[in-house]
């Protein structure tokens, strides 16, 4: 039984684990002799992971607890998929010929790990401005699609699935409009093969309102956007409809077709009150689909955001306020409040792309702070998917969806869990990464060293 | 226009050129009698002492007598006081008076090589009398200001002025008084060292020893200069012997009650003798300061009112801004009643005519009035030196009075005159002929009868006029009181005459004789007599409501603050824990902790407790050392000292500062230890400072007694990136200059040591930064570099092993792991991140593996923050490093046991053993779950942070938000 709800359990199994020392000492010297075995095979290339062929033939995971997200917590269970896609969940399973059976007994499954809002792809090394594709030129740049842009060599990618984040949703950033996200899957040759969703989301900037005048100006500047762009619709619709011959072509307000047609929502970058508040009326002006990203002040307007039904993607509860008299735990608790009051939220990260292997710890600090850790863990799986439009694809294990999951040794969210293995659409993924590559290679240093002595 | 020009000429030139009493008379004698005298007056001759209806007499400058049975000399002119208070003119014991427009650039002489050292400016050399601010001053009944020069750090010598006429030659009342020193940097000298508070205040210890290096060292050379190298001369640092000596005052202006208790800590150390100038937040350390007598100058800068206007305004702000506005006018009120004696200042005001606004205010709030004048008077003459000639209105003293039309503290009074070395000057003058009241007017041919009322401040005058019972209100109304002359408009229409009627009138007494003039009418004479007489102004008491709110005193003064630091039982025993000890015990299951009087005393099973100890049930929880952070930035006026690549000389102690709501947090976390680290903007940058969380103590008492010193390293592209014309700008420079310096500080070492064994010739010069050098290469500064690439971290190691040194740990270390072999065997431990990654290139490489793989590889190894918020919540930090595969009690190591040792305070700190602090955590769970959060940390055996209190305080911080945000919007 996964013991993640009850705090006792993990403590003792905790417990068990640090003092089972000779145990220790075992795992430590098969540790050092896997590194061996390793460095003698793999030394000395460092170098990407490569991406796994296609699934070929039907596999089948049995034995181990299954957390489905839609379909409760299923032990001794197996999974089957096809094609890269989930064909059945639960127990009793009768297995095609030719099914490739793994054995998962003790182990846990889950749906792979969704960062919501992230730079993957488009962010290598911080303080190097020809490694970072996230801020283009001007304001408004509705038309910018991250997908094009996504470095599948990028190191972080590796790192981010050794900690459970199968699929990032990147995202530009900068200006007022800064472009639309699309949802990725890590893992292929090339960015098209990567693609699970373009465009999931039109990322809005909220300005600031620490200067009136100038937060009318830019929410003018806003709204002018949308004015021309329905504008533009109107127009293009016209031609289709044969009542005027000829558009000339604007890729901006192109772009924007289907955000106001409602397919597209309006991701608001927005953590004040004041801006919460004030998207929430604009999005309602505009007739469009209005999602919260960062919505540090949400509790404040938890009524208004319930009563329309805005779902908000919280950035970063492993933070501290950011005013001296709010609680120590205003944030580490802010997804708990969210859900008390109704609100619909995912829980991402604070979007680097280094970092997106943090993403189960954000999540695990709501649930130490107060929230069902199954919301927390439906907080970086299910809800996304949902949030984000692509829940046909991913976020829970049910028949249908992508074979994109995990196989671990526990809870994600739990800082001593390993992932173990984990396949996207049913490819089966090179676990390593350049962090273990680094360890290994030097390992191996440390080793020779020892030698000499 | 030749007249006119000359006029102006004369007008500027003449105070100028008129320099004391040595100039000859250019054309006639001017001698205006000199001789006044003040009668029917109510005199306070000094604090407490009031003299009614009483005279004094002034003569030439100087009181000559003043008493209830005085008779006016037979040459004094006469001025009836009648309903007049005179008191002692005001002696402003900070001030920028002739200092508005300071010379900055010093480019001629011996001046220093740093020029924020102008320590031999004289301010009566300096003084600028145009403009100089005496005017504004004498509107708030000062007559005499301590005029201080304004930049630098030693910024020159004060001098006490008289804010009267004449030539700066005729105002120098005593030269020299004082040497003012800031602690901060003046940035009208660019951007060099020192650029930081740290910087200032090394920089401030190091002028003082070189003051008094330099009269020795010019002492010995001048007794037998024979063969001897003639040291410098500095004219900066031969001002500062008075100084150095002790015998001239070193005035310390501070913008914080943290500066004001560093300024008192430099004094200590070198004996000197400290004023201060304060800042207003004196409240805030009344305990520090009543144990001291110190010449004290308070400011009456009190803070705008925060912006609540709308409530999303409100949100931002934060109690300590908010309780800063509400008790900066108590803080006289709250010194005086913690019998802490102090001057007042205009200084610090951004407008200095709002002081006696101000000062009424202060006296509303329970500042004594008899308190309030003597901080304005005898206290300053007595710290000025000054007592002799000032502060009181005695026999003897200057003729410096104020002239007020009643209690300048309790009520609105109106200061009319001051006068100044018996130099009368005006400030607000009432109305000679007054022509409010009733009037009725008649016309010349007594056609017309008309009532005028005219009431209002002379300076808005309104009224009514009264004709055929139809009653007009006056459209414009004024006075000229030196002409006499009043004059009114009022529309005609309702009274039958076109358009407007214009009324004007010469006052002569109770009669106006006018003049009228209208639109379809002649003009028109008419006589006008006084019927009523203008009504008394009311001197009015403040318009100050008495404050309802008493607002308890906290440390910090913010949020969370603590109103006395939490009480240490004398045995503390915890039951029934999974107690990490991290010590040789490991992890003991339904365990106890017993505490004694802040130091462990037994870990075990079934430990007694003797009789009064505190028992706390633990069933079910964790107990772990306090988290131990080995490096955080958090909690210090600034971080850098930029000005120079080499700046061992400069200490993160002497800028500790309590108000600082991350330590609250970090004690929420679970932290309870912290190593305060420089910046890395140095190859050898300044000491560090360890310190414990005593949230609600004083900044001092962070520190960890006998703690050893440690110093910032810093290496690759930080060191590079400061300033385009710093060396170095490689890594390969960066070796070279620390290299270099080594063998200075050896070099230095031999001068010292040769000059110690023969004693002969001009003693060396105490060089801070070399002393801490040669610390460092005696091993007994601990170094703490901060790394990245395994290149630099190699070069390091074997610099140190060049110079027989050993670098304690290496900091940030993202490839420390690619050189573990190597920092194992050179003995020095690691101190890393977690996870951080990739945010510069040479931060590309890192890996969450790499304290493991120092661990595995023999290198003691610690994590650190190096952030104020992963500082609270270092305990998943270590536990990131158990999915990086470590064991659970080996992660734990990484945050308590391991960083105390790399920090040289594991005797202290960082496992619960037997003899050491009694710092812990109880968590509700294993420590190292996602699922955890720290329910108690004790410090010292005191509690500092618990959950169930915290929620309590949270509740106490928003009434008391709301409840001030209330009384702003009231007010």
């Amino acid at each position: 039984m996964m013991n993640f709800t009850n705090e006792s359990n993990i403590g003792r199994s905790g417990l068990e684990r640090i003092n089972s020392g000779c145990k220790q000492l075992g795992n430590a010297l098969l540790v050092t002799a896997l590194a061996l075995l390793l460095s003698i095979l793999a030394l000395p290339a460092l170098h990407g992971q490569v991406p796994a062929p296609s699934q070929t033939d039907p596999v089948a995971l049995t034995g181990g607890t299954i957390y489905t997200l839609t379909d409760g917590v299923i032990e001794d269970g197996t999974i089957l998929f096809e094609d890269g896609k989930i064909t059945a969940v639960g127990t009793g399973i009768d297995l095609p010929s030719g099914t490739k059976q793994v054995d998962v007994s003790g182990k846990y499954i889950y749906p792979g790990l969704i960062d919501s809002y992230s730079q993957m792809g488009l962010y290598e090394i911080g303080a190097v401005d020809m490694t970072l594709d996230i801020n283009e030129q001007a304001r408004i740049n509705p038309n910018v699609r991250p997908e094009v842009a996504f470095n599948p060599e990028s190191r972080h990618i590796g790192i981010a699935r050794s900690g459970g984040v199968l699929i990032t949703v990147t995202s530009p950033g900068g200006g007022l409009i800064s472009g639309q996200s699309s949802a990725m899957m890590l893992d292929g040759w090339t960015w098209e093969e990567m693609l699970l969703k373009p465009g999931t989301g039109l990322i809005v900037n909220w300005p600031s309102p620490g200067d009136e005048d100038n937060y009318e100006d830019e929410l003018r500047e806003l709204r002018d956007a949308f004015a021309d762009a329905r504008a533009y619709r109107k127009a293009f619709r016209a031609v289709k409809e044969g009542e005027i011959r000829h558009l000339d072509y604007d890729a901006r307000w192109n772009a924007m077709i289907p955000v106001l047609d409602g397919d597209v929502p309006v991701v608001v970058n927005a953590n004040l009150l004041r801006q919460i508040q004030d998207a929430i009326t604009w999005s309602e002006e505009e007739d469009v689909k209005l999602v919260i990203l960062g919505g540090r002040d949400a509790p404040y307007v938890s009524n208004h955001l319930a009563s329309k039904d805005i779902p908000v993607i919280v950035t970063t509860v492993l933070a501290s306020p950011t005013r001296a008299w709010e609680s120590y735990d205003s944030r580490y608790n802010l997804p708990a409040r969210l859900h008390e009051s109704g609100i619909r939220f995912a829980i991402a990260g604070a979007a680097s792309a280094p970092y997106a292997n943090r993403l189960p710890y954000e999540a695990g600090a709501a649930a130490a702070y107060g929230l069902d850790p199954a919301e927390a863990l439906r907080a970086i799986t299910l809800s996304p998917a949902e949030i984000l439009g692509f829940s046909d694809r991913a976020g829970s294990l049910e028949v249908g969806k992508d074979a994109t999951l995990l196989i671990t040794d526990g809870n994600p969210m739990e800082y001593s869990t390993q992932i173990e293995q984990a396949y996207i659409e049913g490819r089966k993924i090179d676990m390593s990464d350049m962090h273990r590559q680094f360890y290994e290679k030097y390992r191996e240093k440390v080793r020779q060293a020892e030698t000499r002595r | 226009m030749k007249k006119l020009t000359l006029f102006v000429w004369l007008m500027v030139i003449l105070p100028v050129a008129a320099c004391g009493q040595t100039e000859p008379v250019q054309g006639l004698h001017e001698s205006a009698p000199d001789v006044h005298a003040f009668t029917n007056a109510t005199i306070v001759v000094a604090p407490g002492e009031v003299l009614e209806n009483a005279t004094l007499v002034i003569r030439g400058g100087v009181i000559e007598n003043a008493g209830t049975n005085t008779e006016p000399p037979a040459d004094a002119r006469i001025w009836d006081m009648e309903g007049k208070t005179l008191y002692p003119g005001f002696i402003d014991a900070h001030s920028d008076a002739g200092m508005k427009d300071p010379r900055v650039e010093l480019d001629r002489g011996d001046i220093s090589w740093n020029p924020q050292l102008r320590a031999q400016l004289k301010a009566n050399s300096e003084y600028d009398p145009e403009d100089d601010g005496s005017e504004q001053l004498r509107t708030q009944g000062f007559t005499t200001a301590l005029s201080v020069p304004p930049l630098g750090i030693f910024r020159g010598q004060a001098a006490v002025m008289s804010l009267g006429n004449g030539s700066v030659s005729d105002r120098v009342i005593r030269p020299e008084i004082a040497q003012s020193v800031s602690l901060r940097r003046s940035p009208e000298f660019g951007f060099s060292y020192p650029t930081s508070p740290i910087g200032a205040i090394a920089f401030i210890r190091q002028t003082l020893h070189d003051a008094d290096w330099y009269e020795r060292a010019h002492s010995v050379y001048q007794s037998n200069p024979e063969g001897l190298k003639r040291p410098e001369s500095n004219a900066a640092l031969n001002a500062l012997e008075e100084a150095v000596r002790g015998r001239q005052p070193v005035l310390f202006e501070v913008i914080s009650e943290e500066e004001m208790m560093r300024s008192l800590r430099i004094a200590d150390e070198f004996s000197i003798t400290p004023w201060l100038r304060g800042s207003g937040h004196e409240y805030r350390i009344l305990d520090v300061l009543s144990d001291r007598n110190l010449p004290l100058i308070v400011p009456l800068n009190f803070p705008d009112k925060p912006e609540v206007d709308s409530p999303e305004d409100a949100l931002n702000q934060n109690l300590s801004i908010l309780r800063h506005w509400y008790l900066a006018p108590e803080n006289p009120a709250r010194l005086a009643a913690a019998g802490i004696a102090f001057s007042l200042t205009a200084d610090g005001l951004d407008n200095p005519s709002r002081f006696l606004l101000n000062l009424r205010k202060a006296v509303k709030l329970g500042l004594d009035p008899v308190t309030a004048l003597a901080a304005l008077t005898v206290n300053p003459a007595g710290m000025l030196g000054i007592s002799d000639t000032h502060g009181t209105l005695e026999r003897g003293k200057a003729a410096n009075i104020i002239v007020a039309d009643g209690d300048l503290f309790e009520t609105d009074a109106k200061i009319l005159d001051v006068w100044v070395d018996g130099d009368r000057f005006r400030v607000h003058e009432p109305l000679t002929n007054d022509p409010r009241g009733e009037w009725r007017m008649v016309s010349a041919d007594r056609t017309v009868e008309a009532t005028l009322v005219v009431k209002g401040q002379p300076e808005r005058l309104e009224g009514t006029i009264t004709i055929n019972n139809q009653e007009v209100d006056l459209s414009s109304a004024s006075v000229r009181d030196q002409a006499r002359r009043f004059r009114a408009d009022f529309p005609g229409e309702q009274l039958d005459i076109n358009g407007l009627v214009r009324i004007t009138a010469s006052i002569s007494g109770d009669e106006l004789y006018g003049w009228a003039e209208a639109s379809g009418m002649d003009r028109m004479e008419w006589y006008g007599e006084r019927t009523a007489p203008a009504e008394a102004d009311e001197r009015e008491h403040p318009d100050i409501t008495p404050r309802e709110v008493q607002l308890t005193d906290i440390r910090p003064a913010m949020e969370y603050g603590r109103e006395a630091p939490p009480e240490q039982p004398d045995h503390i025993l915890v039951r029934n824990a999974t107690i990490w000890t991290m010590g040789p015990d490991g992890i003991l299951e339904d365990a106890d902790l017993l505490v004694t009087r802040g130091e462990v005393v037994e870990v075990g099973h079934n430990v007694q407790a003797p009789a009064g100890t505190v028992e706390i049930d633990a069933h079910g929880k964790h107990v772990t050392p306090g988290l131990v952070d080995a490096h955080l930035h958090s909690g210090v006026d600034g971080v850098n000292e930029i000005g120079g690549a080499i700046v061992p000389e400069v200490r993160m102690g002497d800028v500790l500062n309590i108000n600082n709501i991350w330590m609250y947090r970090q004690l929420a976390g679970g932290l309870t230890t912290a190593h305060v680290m420089h910046g890395s903007a140095n190859p050898i940058g300044g000491q560090n400072q360890h310190l414990k969380m005593r949230w609600g103590h004083l900044s001092n008492d962070l520190k960890i007694e006998g703690a050893p010193r440690t110093v910032k390293f810093a290496l690759g592209e930080n060191v590079k990136r400061v300033g385009t014309d710093r060396y170095p700008e490689t890594r390969m420079g960066t070796q070279q200059i620390m290299a270099d310096h080594f063998r200075a500080a050896r070099d230095y070492q031999t001068r010292w040591n040769e000059w110690e064994q023969y004693g002969q010739g001009i003693p060396p010069r105490k060089d801070l930064r070399m002393e801490a050098l040669v610390d460092i290469l005696e091993g007994d500064i601990l170094i703490q570099a901060h790394s990245y690439r395994q290149d630099e971290i190699l070069m390091l190691t074997r610099l140190a092993e060049e110079f027989d040194m050993q670098i304690k740990a290496f900091h940030h270390g993202v490839e420390a792991y690619k050189v573990a072999p190597e920092l194992a065997e050179h003995g020095a431990g690691a101190v890393v991140w977690s996870d951080w990654s990739s945010f510069k290139i040479e931060a590309y490489d890192a890996t969450l593996y790499n304290a493991r793989l120092l661990s595995e590889a023999g290198v003691l190894t610690s994590l650190h923050s190096d952030n104020s918020q992963i500082a609270s919540r270092m305990n998943w930090e270590a536990a990131k490093m158990v999915r990086a595969g470590m064991d659970k009690e080996d992660a734990l190591a990484l945050v308590t046991i391991n960083t105390a040792k790399l920090l040289g305070i594991d005797d202290q700190v960082g496992s619960l053993e037997p003899g050491k602090d009694a710092d812990f955590v109880i968590w509700n769970g294993d420590p190292l779950s996602t699922l955890t959060k720290a329910e108690q940390t004790w410090v010292d055996g005191r509690k500092y942070f618990d959950l169930e209190d915290d929620r309590e305080l949270r509740n106490a911080v928003e009434q008391e938000r709301s409840q001030l945000i209330q009384i702003i919007l009231e007010d």
